[in-house]
């Protein structure tokens, strides 16, 4: 795959991530955090809603343990995408420590359904995880510093990131060779979003899916 | 706010947020993954796409107007053309079109 190609397919996740970045960083310059400290945040954390949390507990003045405890939590799902990519990253070299440590919510989707050959996958993902971080650190970084002066109305954008999860759903949909899990998934994630309070909604659902997925093993492969 | 509390806090969401990324990986560096990891391996990635899709919705307000009108019809939009044409990016450029017009400008 060249350049282009892989630009292409990241393309959906720097519409999304460019204005969350921007919010993110608005966010943190109205607590009157200078604005580098957004490129250190999302340089070094690279978590869409973990830097959220932060600002949240930066403005209740919560204590590093409770804000360590808190994006620890909130980032546990990420163990479940890493839990999906083990052979997938077994022989790559050292780099697939970037790997690991982009995994978002948006680099693992891309992965996951990025069909590349074996001899320049890890190349291929390297670039994925590294293209979406700048849009990420670029979005956050504009927004720290011009926030408030706006180009253009983009309210509504981040819902490529919506329509990008749909997208990949029904790709990995056609691809998998068990559909059970996918309305198994369809009724934990619909029950989820009424029931589950919003900050624990993710990890709650992604357990229950993983729960229901390993108790019913027999019938999940049972017909198809 | 003290720089050493910022970076503090920074350097521990980071490291925290690194570790929960790398856990699986040290559980099963050494030893093969078992059947029923394959299994998880194969399966988890489907449902948790399709989580994430209502993690995605997850604060719009369904009992207020325009009750979520605009969320649902750009899902939709997604839904269709991507049946229809299977090209990722004209059904995620379409919807969020189509969502944008409809939150900006009619509902």
């Amino acid at each position: 795959m060249n350049f282009l190609s892989i630009f292409k397919l990241t393309i959906p996740v720097m519409m999304g991530y460019i204005p969350l970045g921007m919010a993110f960083g608005l966010l943190l310059s109205k607590l009157l955090i200078p604005w580098y400290y957004a490129f250190f945040m999302s340089a070094f954390i690279f978590a869409g809603s973990g830097q959220f949390l932060v600002l949240t507990l930066f403005a209740s003045q919560a204590t590093i343990l409770e804000i360590g405890i808190a994006t620890f939590l909130l980032n546990l799902r990420h163990t479940f995408y890493g839990l999906s990519m083990i052979s997938t990253f077994k022989n790559f070299s050292w780099k697939k420590h970037y790997l690991i440590f982009g995994l978002t919510d948006e680099t693992f989707a891309l992965l996951k359904t990025t069909e590349v050959p074996e001899a320049n996958r890890e190349r291929a993902y390297l670039l994925i995880t590294f293209l979406n971080q700048c849009y990420w650190i670029v979005g956050s970084v504009v927004g720290a510093m011009l926030g408030n002066i706006l180009p253009f109305n983009y309210e509504g954008i981040e819902f490529s990131l919506t329509a990008l999860f749909v997208v990949l759903s029904i790709e990995l949909y056609k691809k998998n060779r068990l559909h059970k899990p996918f309305f198994v998934a369809l009724l934990i994630g619909l029950f989820g979003m009424i029931l589950f309070p919003p900050q624990k909604m993710l990890i709650l659902s992604l357990c229950a899916a993983a729960f229901v997925l390993i108790v019913f093993k027999r019938s999940m492969e049972n017909g198809k | 706010m003290e720089s050493s509390y910022i970076i503090g806090s920074i350097a521990v969401a980071a490291i925290l947020t690194y570790v929960t990324r790398i856990i699986p990986f040290l559980l099963f560096r050494t030893r093969e993954p078992s059947p029923l990891i394959k299994y998880i391996e194969l399966n988890m990635p489907l449902m948790i796409m399709v989580i994430l899709v209502f993690y995605a919705l997850k604060d719009v307000k369904w009992e207020r107007y325009p009750y979520g009108l605009a969320e649902i019809i750009g899902v939709c939009v997604a839904v269709l053309l991507h049946v229809k044409f299977k090209n990722a990016l004209l059904s995620i450029f379409a919807a969020t079109l189509v969502y944008m017009i409809l939150i900006q400008k009619i509902l």
